[in-house]
């Protein structure tokens, strides 16, 4: 019986597919299209040299060349010099203080643009001008510091003027403080944007309803904003984070080789040629940023809040 | 009681509100009725003190009250959206009002829950307090707003457009129960509305906001049947507003109105004596199940309707694109003297 079956269901579906099947494959086959140019590019140019990295870690390093037997003599060398732990100890201490200096400086900021300025035009207008500085290069911006901060510079000059100080304040540049004030100013602007956004999409009547509620303008503050701000602090801190832990350049044009980063390490190594010892350094940073990131992550689920 | 003299609010040559005279007194159910972008919206602003009157005073219970900050006036606001705090739960966006408000706040948890759980009980929603607010549905959203609103016991109570964002059917069943909770309560609703039928429903009075100003406010039977301006009548969406010339030199220059159901059609000429009539042409007809209503044309261009009731049906057979008379009794007839 079911042999001569004249089911037109059971015929249609033998002799042509059903067209949500076909729309299905579509689908899928175009998601794999655009996903594939990222996936190359994340191949090659990540997946691939982080192994090479890894890899090049445990090679044996002579004065003058690299080769490929397995050692771990640049870890224990790594791991056990107090020079290369300070750098790890610093790394994280200027980490910290710019990344809480970033939020100090730049929340207001964007609490300003975000929720005071109600005109998008205007709030588009003043995120461009954050970004002003970086039209000029990353180089200029940092060296631009020397002559503000420099014994002979804008700031002691017209503090002496004013009889505030009577000698020159040296700390101000080739200093940490330098590296900090510098780091600060670069990275800020990476703050500012994913908290204004945020800002940006506080419902302006969930600010009114809790003020009508008899909360006061430091409660509404501390009970609704901060809170509903969060996680643009949080995707602010990972930018910020991420630079900021790789970063050599602000450390090595402000601090007059007096404050070494692991990313300063690294420079230092590639340009002497020890390729094994900088992989070393290169692991150990990114194992520390893969953390901050974890953790960060874990603080505020970004997922619930996109 | 909350009085409103002379409230006047511009935003630059635009005039929201131009000398508003309104009291809501104590106790009352207050409907405010006014069209989209009449600035009913505005004048609760006002009041709750999100924003400051350019002229005029607002005074609650004869003390002035303009000029202060939102969060000392004591007044409670649900917002049309319902404004509630999202990374909260259920429990404490209604508790939000007793933890932090700037005066005595109340400190003691078990007194905050147990009024908290009473405020809930009040708008129907025991047992949701450790829900997130993303997690209820729209009418239940609504509800949150009120008890939020309500368990602070504020002095009188501004709604604004509470139904819009409900479907129908909920619409309807939140009517009795907002006019229920207020009769428990005994606080004063502000309601502002852009339904007639809303306004007429839900209030004890029903005030109609036209024109920057309060036309008319009075009870919903006595607006209704005999409103007092032609803005009013419009409002009521149930009046024919038009020039009175049509009917007559006796009537000319005069803005009058009559009420959908008090018109009647006949062939051209047969009008009776005793009645006004009209000339107008019948354009198309609706119907909506219980009424059907029939749209005609004066010669003026002005657009008339009447409206039939299914169990008494009083219309002939009207052919579209063709000349009839419209006739009423006199006494139909309100008339507007300078309101045209």
């Amino acid at each position: 019986m079911s042999a001569i079956s004249t089911d037109p269901r059971a015929t249609s579906a033998q002799t042509a597919e059903s067209p949500a099947l076909i729309r299905e494959r579509k689908d899928r086959r175009r998601a794999l299209g655009l996903l594939t140019p990222g996936l190359i590019w994340m191949a090659l140019f990540m997946v691939l040299p982080m192994v090479m990295v890894i890899y090049v870690s445990f090679w044996t390093q002579t004065t003058f060349a690299v080769n490929s037997d397995l050692t771990t003599a640049s870890w224990e060398r790594f791991l056990s010099s107090s020079t290369y732990l300070t750098a790890i100890w610093t790394t994280l201490r200027i980490w910290l203080i710019v990344l809480v200096s970033t939020i100090v400086v730049g929340y207001p900021v964007a609490l300003f643009i975000g929720l005071f300025v109600r005109n998008k035009t205007l709030q588009t207008a003043l995120l461009v001008a954050c970004v002003i500085p970086f039209w000029t290069s990353f180089l200029i911006r940092v060296i631009a510091w020397r002559p503000m901060l420099g014994t002979e510079g804008a700031i002691n000059t017209i503090l002496l003027k004013l009889g505030v100080i009577s000698e020159p304040l040296t700390f101000l540049l080739f200093s940490e403080f330098s590296v900090l004030v510098g780091m600060t100013q670069i990275y800020c602007v990476f703050m500012v944007g994913p908290i204004t956004f945020m800002l940006g999409r506080i419902d302006i009547s969930v600010i009114e309803a809790a003020r009508d509620l008899g909360a006061s303008f430091g409660t509404v503050f501390r009970r609704i904003i901060l809170p509903l701000s969060l996680p643009g602090v949080m995707v602010g801190s990972i930018f910020v984070s991420v630079m900021v832990l790789g970063e050599f350049a602000t450390a090595a044009s402000l601090s007059g080789r007096k404050v070494n980063l692991l990313g300063n390490i690294i420079v230092s190594q590639v340009g002497s040629l020890k390729w094994a010892f900088a992989a070393v350094a290169g692991v150990v940073l990114t194992i520390i940023i893969t953390a901050v990131i974890a953790l960060a992550l874990r603080l505020v689920d970004l997922r619930k809040e996109m | 009681m909350l009085t409103l003299s002379q409230i006047s609010r511009f935003y630059g040559d635009t005039v929201a509100l131009d000398g508003v005279d309104f009291v809501v007194p104590e106790d009352t159910y207050m409907s405010l009725l006014g069209a989209s972008g009449s600035g009913k919206t505005t004048l609760l602003r006002l009041i709750a003190g999100f924003e400051e009157p350019n002229h005029g005073e607002i005074s609650i219970n004869s003390k002035r009250i303009d000029g202060q900050a939102p969060h000392l006036r004591d007044i409670g606001f649900v917002f049309q959206n319902f404004a509630l705090f999202p990374h909260l739960s259920v429990a404490e966006n209604v508790a939000f009002g007793l933890r932090y408000r700037a005066e005595n706040p109340l400190s003691n948890n078990s007194e905050i829950l147990d009024r908290t759980q009473e405020a809930l009980k009040l708008v129907g929603l025991d047992g949701f307090g450790h829900r997130g607010v993303g997690a209820i549905s729209g009418g239940q959203r609504q509800r949150v707003a009120l008890a939020r609103t309500l368990v602070c016991e504020p002095r009188i109570v501004l709604l604004d457009e509470p139904l819009g964002a409900l479907d129908a059917n909920l619409r309807a069943r939140m009517c009795d129960e907002l006019r229920a909770i207020r009769e428990r309560l005994g606080v004063s609703f502000l309601h502002v509305t852009g339904s007639e039928t809303e306004a007429l429903t839900m209030g004890d009075e029903v005030a109609v906001l036209a024109n920057g100003r309060i036309t008319q406010s009075d009870a919903p039977d006595t607006l209704f049947s005999q409103p007092r301006t032609a803005e009013a009548a419009r409002h009521m969406n149930a009046w024919n507003t038009f020039d009175g010339g049509l009917c007559g030199d006796a009537l000319s220059n005069q803005e009058i109105a009559v009420r959908f159901d008090q018109m009647e059609v006949c062939a051209p000429g047969t009008a009776p004596q005793d009645h006004l009539s009209l000339k107008a042409q019948y354009l198309t007809g609706e119907f909506n199940g219980p009424t059907a209503l029939s749209f005609f044309r004066a010669s003026d261009g002005s657009l008339l309707q009447i409206i039939d009731h299914l169990s008494q049906p009083r219309l002939p057979d009207l052919i579209e694109g063709q000349d009839y008379d419209l006739h009423f009794s006199s006494n139909a007839l309100r008339q507007f003297h300078g309101a045209a």
